[in-house]
């Protein structure tokens, strides 16, 4: 019998996963479409099995060292703040305070820049393999604090393989689209699922957190859907007066 | 020379890493991170209590998110001509 709190930690996964792909693509695509496609895979690839060890050496070395008390207070507090994170990134983002992410922006921006290096020299290309690599064990590292994070912090203390398998839905969701479209996923509502990870992360961390050092949650793991329910409601109360906020000071400033 | 070269190589790698760390956990928000180890603390010294201790973590969970926007939006309004 799946548990609310494993669907709940497969669901963040998969959109936290989802959301950093989406960065990561775009830089993919830009390499592969200037310099070409080969080293663009072979240097993805590389940095996807780079991740993949950090994961199950970081992961086995915790279960079987750490305390899961311990493992809980560091990991909710570390999802505490990546949680915090995204979430202010994303209502000052919904609230027009921040400029939006534009991945056409950034796509342009990387096409500029591989463009103007030198051509392509031989069967490899290094710059395209070093610039797929980076992007993808840059954007990955933050999977990789979650997937270990969730895999490590719950109840049974190993659910390493669902919050694998959320992180690989997620990406295989985001590739799947790029490789239909072909164009930077500038339509994929991204800081909608930035709010809604954001709001999940702050949710689980402050949980894991609370548990690690010993306070006693009311209802138990029953706790987590209202702990995210009060999380949420504060996130839409801010977003619609902040909102409201900086339409006063455009108007003004008009 | 080689040793000074190789001793500064290190150096600049240990500084790398450090700084990767802190722009991961930090970013461009020292206070939320601030504000999440005092709430950790916050709810240590709680712990005993159990009403206490929940309501008050996720309180002040709230007034830092609250706080860190009004904190953001109030920077841009200032550095607004």
């Amino acid at each position: 019998m799946i548990d609310q709190s494993t669907v709940l930690l497969f669901i963040t996964v998969a959109l936290a996963s989802a959301v950093e792909a989406t960065e990561a693509l775009t830089i993919l695509l830009a390499a592969g479409i200037t310099r070409g496609w080969r080293s663009t895979f072979e240097g993805a690839l590389l940095a996807i099995a780079c991740l993949a060890l950090i994961v199950l050496a970081v992961g086995t070395a915790l279960i079987r060292y750490v305390p899961l008390y311990a493992l809980r207070t560091v990991v909710g507090i570390l999802l505490l703040i990546f949680g915090l994170q995204w979430l202010t990134k994303a209502i000052l983002r919904q609230t027009g305070f921040k400029a939006a992410h534009d991945e056409h922006d950034i796509y342009d921006k990387e096409v500029a820049a591989l463009s103007k290096e030198a051509g392509i020299r031989g069967r490899r290309d290094s710059l395209a393999f070093a610039v797929s690599f980076k992007g993808v064990l840059l954007e990955g590292m933050e999977v990789v604090m979650i997937v270990i994070s969730f895999g490590l912090a719950t109840k049974s203390g190993n659910q390493l393989e669902t919050a694998t398998l959320g992180a690989f839905l997620g990406v295989a969701v985001m590739t799947a689209a790029a490789a239909v479209i072909a164009k930077p996923l500038a339509r994929v509502p991204e800081n909608y699922m930035k709010l809604g990870v954001g709001d999940l992360l702050t949710t689980f961390g402050l949980f894991w957190m609370g548990e690690g050092v010993g306070v006693q949650w009311p209802l138990g793991d029953a706790f987590l859907p209202v702990l995210l329910a009060i999380i949420f409601l504060t996130t839409v109360g801010l977003i619609a007066y902040f909102r409201r906020v900086h339409k006063r000071e455009m108007e003004a400033a008009a | 020379m080689s040793t000074y070269k190789t001793s500064s190589k290190i150096w600049k790698a240990v500084k790398g890493f450090f700084g990767f760390w802190k722009d991961f956990l930090v970013g461009d928000s020292p206070v939320l991170a601030l504000g999440a180890v005092i709430i950790l603390a916050v709810a240590y010294l709680l712990r005993s209590s159990a009403v206490l201790a929940p309501a008050v973590a996720v309180v002040l969970v709230l007034v830092l998110i609250t706080f860190t926007v009004w904190q953001k939006t109030w920077k841009r309004r200032r550095l607004r001509p």
